[in-house]
C-alpha cells in the first residue's frame, strides 16, 4: 500500500520534472513573446545575432500595473516594424531591480539597455557608453537640457531621461476647513496648522513623513532644499552637516516628536501615507504628481460614492521663512551597457530609442502611469491632453534633483536615511550629521 | 499548551479521561485558530476593495468581491506561474531524493574514510544564505545556460535541500535495524534491491517528511528564482505575483488572493501523503 | 558483505575476482554519495568560493575584483559602529526563534501524535504557515499589527477590549519582538513534523512495557520519547539554527532592519551593504563572519549531541 503510494508519487514527480526539463522553452501558445523563435529548442539568449536578426535585450523598471502590458505591446509593435531586430524587454519590479541588475552585471551578463534611476556606479566602472553613441541626434535634441545635465560625469552625458516625477504638498481641504486653517506656506504656518488639526480633529494625522529605507532621502531633500540648503555646495562638495541641514532635520523630527505626524516614519512608506491620505486619515503630505491618478483609480475600483471621496488639492511645499519653495524632482534614465556592440547593433539601438521617443508614443508612455515627460515635445502633448498635468509640466522644468551623478551618492542616500532614523530615536542631529559628513567626505 | 497535552495520556479514570479529552480538543482548537487567523485576515483583505482595506473599519468585507479572485487570472499568467512552481518543486524533490537517499544510505550502512568530513561538508553547504550566494550561483549557471530555465532552478533547489535530506534520512535509516536487509541479501537481493524493497518502505515516515520539506522549500524559494529567471512565462508563483507589488501601489487584495491560491497545491499534496506519516508505524524494525 | 564465504583453496582466477570485489567494496560508498557530492560541489561550493574571493578582494560597486586588499573589507565591517548592534540582534533573533519554536513545536507534535477526531485536518492546518511564502507571511503580519488599518486593532475594538487603536510597535524593540513572533510562527511546523516523524517510528510496545512497570507519563516522556526522537530533534535544531540565522524575508519585509539598524540581522545588513550601498566586498566579508560564527556553534553542538546520540 505505502509502497504503491510512494511509487506513484515518485512516478508523478519524475513525469513532472521531465516536463520541467523539456519545458525550459516557454509554451509557444502561451508565450506573449513572439520574438522567440518557437523552432529553437534552446532557451539561451545567443550573444551573437541569431541569423540575420540583431538581438537587443532591455531591463525595464516596473512603474505600476500598466508597465508590463505597455512594454509587451511595445515589443510586439517594434519587432513587427523592424524585422531585422529581435527586441526582448524584461520588466522587473522596483523592489528587486537592484538585486537582479547587479547580479547580472557581476555575472558578466549585463543587459544592452537598462531603465533604472541610478547610473554613476556603472559609469565609474566604465560599463556604459556615452549617450551620443547610441541616441540619434534627432532624438537627443528632444530632451530638456536640465535633465541631461543630471547625467553628466566628466563633461559627458552617459544616460538619457525616460520620465520624471515632481513632488508637491497635497492637502485635504475639508480637514483644513474644519480646523480653520489656511494652506500653510511656511514652516511656522505648517506647525500652527498641525497644532490646530490635532486639536480639532484628533482622529486625523496632520502631517505625513516617510523616512524609510524606501525613500527616506526624499524627506531629507524636502526639508533641506526648502531651508535654502542642499546636499552639496556650489562647487559640488558634500555639505551634509551644514547648520541649515541640521536645522531642517531637527524641524522634521520635531514634528514627529510633537505627535503631528504618522506614528512610525521610519517604517511607514509613501504607499502607506498615500493610502492614509486617500482614506481621509491624513491631512497633509508631500507626494508625487501621480497621487490624483492613484486616488481616482482606487475610487473607481471601489465604486466609492462622491460624498465619501476626499476633497483635496496640491500646493507648493512649505519653506522656512522667506526661502523660495523648491519642488523635488525624481528622474529615471535609460543607459546602454558597453557589451562590445557592433556598429550594426548600435544602429539598431538608435532605432529603438527613436521608436520609443516618437512624440505620440512617448507621451503615451508618460501618461500610462501618470508621470511627467522629459522631452519638450512630449511635454506639450501631455499638457494639451490632460489639463491636470499642465501645471506639473511647468513645475518639473524647475525642480531640484538628487546629486545622483556623484559617485558617493549611494552612500549618502543610505547615510541620510540612517541619520534621520537615529534622530528619530533621540540622537543629536548635529552629531549624527557630523559623523556622516566625516564618513562621506573622508 | 504543555500541561493539558502532557496529561492527556494519564491513567484511565473515566471522568478524568473525559476532562482530558476536552482539554485536548481545546488546545487543538486554539492552535488551529491562531494558525488560521493570518489566513482569515488574508482572505478578508483579498475580498475587499482598496478603499475599504485602508479605512480599517471592517473585519469582514461589506460586499465580498469574489471578482478579485477571478481578476488575478487575467491580470497575470497565474496558471503558468503555478505550473512552473509545480514543475520546479516536484523536479527538485525528485532530484534531491535521487541524490540524497543513496548518500544517506551509505552514511548509515557503510563505513568509509571521510564519512565525518562528508557530513560536515553537507552542513557547511547550508551555512550561507541564498542571498549571499546569488552572484556566485549566477556565475556558475550562466556558462551552462541554466540562468533562464526551470532546470536550473530544479538543480539549485535540489542541492540546497541535500543537507536536510541526507541528515534526516541518515537518522531514520540508522534507527532501523539492518537485520532485515541482511536477510534479504542472503535471499539473493543485491544492495540496491534490499534498500528499495526492505528499507525504504519501513522508512516511509522519514521519507515522507523529507518529501514534504523539499517540496515546500522549493515551492517557496524566491531569491534565486528572481535573479535567474528573466522570461515571464518561466517565473514561479513566488516571483510572478510580485506583479501586484508595484512602484506606485501595492495591490494587497490581488497579492493576497494569489497567495491563497499558492497554498492550495501544497496543502493538497500534504493531505495526500499525510496518511504515510501516520500509518508509517514501523513494522517492528526499530532498533532496540 | 555477509555473503563472502571465502573457500580456503581459491583458484587464481577467482582470487582476482575476489580482490576486485574487495576494491569495489572500498569504492562502493563513494559511488553512493557521488551524485550528492557533485550536486553540492557545483551549485553550492563554487558559489561559496566566489563569496570568499569577494570578501578578500577589493571589489568595485559593480562587482569587478581589483586584487587582494589585506582584509580591508573585514576591517571596515568590524569598525562600522552598527556592527556590534547587528551582531547582537542576530544572536537574539536566532536564539529566541530556535529555542521557542523548538519547545512549542515539540509540544505540538506530542499533541498531534494523539489519536483524536479531526487529527488529519488539524495536521493539515498546522502545515499552513509553512506552505506560505515568507514574504507574504510577513506582509500579512505587518498588515495585522498596523496601527491605522490593522485587523488586530479592528478586531479588538469590535470585541470591546480596546477603545482606540493601539500602536503595537511603539519602539524598535517591540517591532523586533513581532518579527521574532512571526519567525516562531513559521518555524513551528518544521519542528513539529520533524519530531512527528520521529515519534511515528517509536514502537508502541516500549510504552506498553513501561506502563506495565508502572511508569507515569512524565517518566515515559523523558525515558522513552525524548531519547528516541533525539536524532530527529538534533537534525531539526542544527538546521534550524542555520536557517534562522540566515533568514532574510521576514525582517526585510517587515522593517528592512530600520530604524537605524535596530532590527537588522547580519543577512539584512549585508544585503543593504551589497545591493543598496554597492559594497559587495564588505557584504561578502559580513557573510564570511556569519559563516564562521555558525561553524563554531554548529560544530560544538553537533560534537556534543551526536556523539551521545549515535551510541544509544
Amino acid at each position: 500500500m505505502k509502497k504503491k503510494i510512494l511509487a506513484l508519487l515518485l512516478a508523478l514527480a519524475m513525469a513532472l520534472s521531465l516536463m520541467a526539463c523539456t519545458g525550459g522553452t516557454p509554451d509557444p501558445t502561451k508565450a506573449p513573446d513572439p520574438s522567440k523563435d518557437p523552432g529553437t529548442e534552446d532557451t539561451q539568449k545567443p550573444d551573437t545575432p541569431s541569423g540575420d536578426k540583431i538581438d537587443i535585450n532591455v531591463i525595464a523598471a516596473e512603474y505600476g500595473q500598466n508597465t508590463k502590458k505597455w512594454w509587451a505591446d511595445f515589443q510586439d509593435e517594434f519587432n513587427k516594424t523592424y524585422e531585422n531586430i529581435n527586441l526582448v524587454v524584461e520588466v522587473v519590479s522596483w523592489n528587486d531591480i537592484y538585486t537582479v541588475v547587479n547580479t547580472r552585471i557581476i555575472g558578466k551578463d549585463a543587459p544592452d539597455i537598462l531603465n533604472i534611476d541610478v547610473f554613476a556606479d556603472y559609469q565609474a566602472d566604465d560599463l556604459l557608453l556615452p549617450a551620443k553613441d547610441y541616441v540619434s541626434e534627432e532624438t537627443y535634441a528632444k530632451f530638456y537640457e536640465a535633465f541631461l545635465d543630471q547625467s553628466v560625469v566628466d563633461g559627458t552625458v552617459w544616460a538619457i531621461p525616460d520620465l520624471a516625477s515632481a513632488r508637491a504638498m497635497y492637502y485635504n481641504k475639508d480637514i483644513l476647513d474644519q480646523a480653520g486653517v489656511d494652506v500653510p506656506t511656511t514652516w511656522e504656518e505648517l506647525t500652527a496648522a498641525c497644532k490646530a488639526i490635532k486639536e480639532k480633529c484628533p482622529d486625523v494625522y496632520p502631517w505625513g513623513i516617510d523616512m524609510t529605507t524606501d525613500e527616506g532621502q526624499a524627506a531629507f531633500a524636502y526639508y533641506i532644499w526648502n531651508n535654502g540648503s542642499d546636499f552639496t555646495d556650489a562647487d559640488g562638495n558634500w555639505i551634509l552637516n551644514d547648520p541649515k541641514n541640521v536645522e531642517a532635520v531637527e524641524y522634521a523630527v520635531g514634528l514627529v516628536k510633537d505627535g503631528y505626524t504618522n506614528t512610525d516614519p521610519a517604517n511607514e512608506t509613501r504607499y502607506n501615507l498615500q493610502d492614509l491620505f486617500g482614506a481621509g486619515k491624513l491631512a497633509m503630505m508631500i507626494g508625487p504628481n501621480s497621487i490624483p491618478t492613484y486616488i481616482a483609480d482606487n475610487y473607481a475600483k471601489a465604486n466609492t460614492p462622491k460624498e465619501e471621496q476626499i476633497n483635496y488639492a496640491f500646493a507648493a511645499i512649505p519653506t522656512n521663512g522667506s526661502n523660495p519653495s523648491v519642488s523635488a524632482g525624481v528622474m529615471d534614465r535609460f543607459m546602454c551597457f558597453d557589451n562590445g556592440h557592433s556598429a550594426e547593433k548600435l544602429e539598431a539601438i538608435k532605432t529603438f530609442f527613436d521608436f520609443f521617443y516618437e512624440d505620440n508614443r512617448y507621451s503615451d508612455w508618460v501618461l500610462m502611469e501618470g508621470f511627467l515627460p522629459a522631452t519638450s515635445a512630449g511635454g506639450e502633448i501631455v499638457a494639451a491632453s490632460d489639463p491636470a498635468m499642465a501645471p506639473w509640466v511647468d513645475i518639473v522644468g524647475s525642480c531640484k534633483f538628487y546629486p545622483t551623478a556623484k559617485a558617493e551618492w549611494a552612500d549618502v542616500k543610505q547615510g541620510v536615511i540612517n541619520a534621520q532614523h537615529q534622530a528619530l530615536l533621540g540622537s543629536n542631529v548635529q552629531e549624527v550629521l557630523d559623523s556622516l559628513q566625516a564618513q562621506i567626505a573622508g | 499548551m504543555a500541561a493539558p497535552s502532557a496529561t492527556v495520556a494519564k491513567k484511565p479514570v473515566s471522568v478524568k479521561k473525559a476532562v482530558l479529552r476536552v482539554l485536548l480538543y481545546f488546545v487543538v482548537l486554539d492552535v488551529c485558530v491562531i494558525t488560521l487567523y493570518p489566513y482569515f485576515a488574508m482572505l478578508c483583505t483579498a475580498l475587499k476593495n482598496r478603499v475599504e482595506i485602508f479605512s480599517g473599519n471592517t473585519i469582514l468585507p461589506v460586499t465580498a468581491l469574489w471578482s478579485n479572485f477571478i481578476d488575478i487570472w487575467s491580470r497575470a499568467p497565474i496558471a503558468q506561474y503555478m505550473l512552473n512552481s509545480v514543475l520546479i518543486a516536484s523536479g527538485s524533490t525528485l532530484i534531491a531524493m535521487l541524490c540524497g537517499i543513496p548518500a544517506a544510505y551509505a552514511l548509515a550502512r557503510m563505513k568509509f574514510k571521510g564519512q565525518t568530513a562528508f557530513l560536515g561538508f553537507v552542513i557547511i553547504s547550508q551555512m550561507f544564505a541564498p542571498v549571499v550566494l546569488l552572484v556566485g550561483i549566477y556565475q556558475v549557471m550562466q556558462p551552462m545556460h541554466l540562468t533562464d530555465s526551470l532546470l536550473g532552478l530544479v538543480l539549485i533547489n535540489a542541492s540546497f535541500n541535500q543537507a536536510f535530506t541526507i541528515w534526516l534520512l541518515r537518522g531514520t535509516f540508522m534507527g532501523i535495524s539492518a537485520e532485515m536487509e541482511q536477510a534479504a541479501t542472503i535471499d539473493g537481493c543485491n544492495r540496491v534491491q534490499a534498500m528499495l524493497r526492505v528499507l525504504l518502505p519501513v522508512a516511509a515516515p522519514g521519507i515522507v517528511t523529507t518529501l514534504i520539506f523539499i517540496f515546500i522549500n522549493a515551492w517557496n524559494e524566491y531569491t534565486v528564482a528572481l535573479c535567474l529567471i528573466s522570461t515571464d512565462t518561466l517565473k514561479p508563483m513566488t516571483v510572478g505575483i510580485n506583479t501586484f507589488n508595484g512602484y506606485n501601489m501595492i495591490e494587497w487584495q490581488y497579492l493576497f488572493a494569489a497567495s491563497i491560491f499558492a497554498i492550495i497545491p501544497v496543502v493538497i499534496l500534504f493531505m495526500c501523503i499525510e496518511k504515510n506519516l501516520v500509518s508509517g508505524l514501523a513494522s517492528g524494525g526499530v532498533k532496540g | 558483505m555477509s555473503k563472502t564465504t571465502a573457500p580456503s583453496a581459491v583458484p587464481a582466477k577467482k582470487q582476482n575476482a575476489h580482490s576486485g570485489k574487495k576494491i569495489f567494496r572500498k569504492v562502493e560508498p563513494y559511488i553512493w554519495i557521488a551524485p550528492s557530492v557533485i550536486l553540492m560541489a557545483v551549485f553550492i561550493l563554487m558559489p561559496i568560493v566566489t563569496v570568499f574571493r569577494m570578501a578578500l578582494n577589493k571589489v568595485t560597486k559593480t562587482g569587478a575584483l581589483k586584487g587582494f586588499n589585506n582584509f580591508e573589507n573585514f576591517i571596515n565591517v568590524v569598525k562600522a559602529p552598527a556592527f556590534s548592534l547587528v551582531l547582537k540582534n542576530t544572536l537574539v533573533w536566532t536564539i529566541a526563534v530556535v529555542v521557542l519554536s523548538t519547545i512549542l513545536g515539540f509540544m505540538l507534535a506530542l499533541v498531534l501524535n494523539n489519536k483524536f477526531r479531526g487529527r488529519k485536518i488539524a495536521r493539515a492546518i498546522v502545515v499552513f504557515p509553512w506552505a506560505t511564502t515568507l514574504v507574504i507571511q510577513a506582509s500579512v503580519w505587518n498588515f495585522i499589527i498596523n496601527k491605522d488599518y490593522g485587523t488586530l486593532n479592528t478586531l479588538l475594538m469590535r470585541i470591546g477590549l480596546i477603545d482606540s487603536p493601539v500602536n503595537w510597535t511603539p519602539t524598535p524593540g517591540a517591532y523586533f519582538a513581532w518579527e521574532i513572533a512571526c519567525g516562531i510562527f513559521v518555524t513551528i511546523p518544521f519542528v513539529t513534523f520533524c519530531v512527528l516523524s520521529g515519534l511515528q517510528s517509536i514502537d508502541a510496545s516500549y510504552y506498553e512495557a513501561a506502563t506495565v512497570d508502572g511508569a507515569n507519563y512524565w517518566q515515559k516522556l523523558f525515558r522513552i520519547t525524548l531519547p528516541l526522537v533525539r536524532s530527529s530533534l538534533t537534525v531539526s535544531t542544527v538546521l534550524n539554527i542555520i536557517y534562522v540565522f540566515n533568514s532574510f524575508p521576514i525582517i526585510w519585509t517587515m522593517t528592512k532592519g530600520d530604524p537605524a539598524n535596530h532590527t537588522d540581522t547580519l543577512v539584512t545588513y549585508l544585503y543593504k551593504l551589497g545591493f543598496y550601498n554597492g559594497r559587495q566586498g564588505e557584504a561578502a566579508a559580513v557573510s564570511v563572519i556569519g559563516f564562521l560564527i555558525l561553524l563554531v556553534c554548529a560544530s560544538v553542538y553537533m560534537i556534543y549531541t551526536l556523539r551521545k546520540g549515535d551510541d544509544y
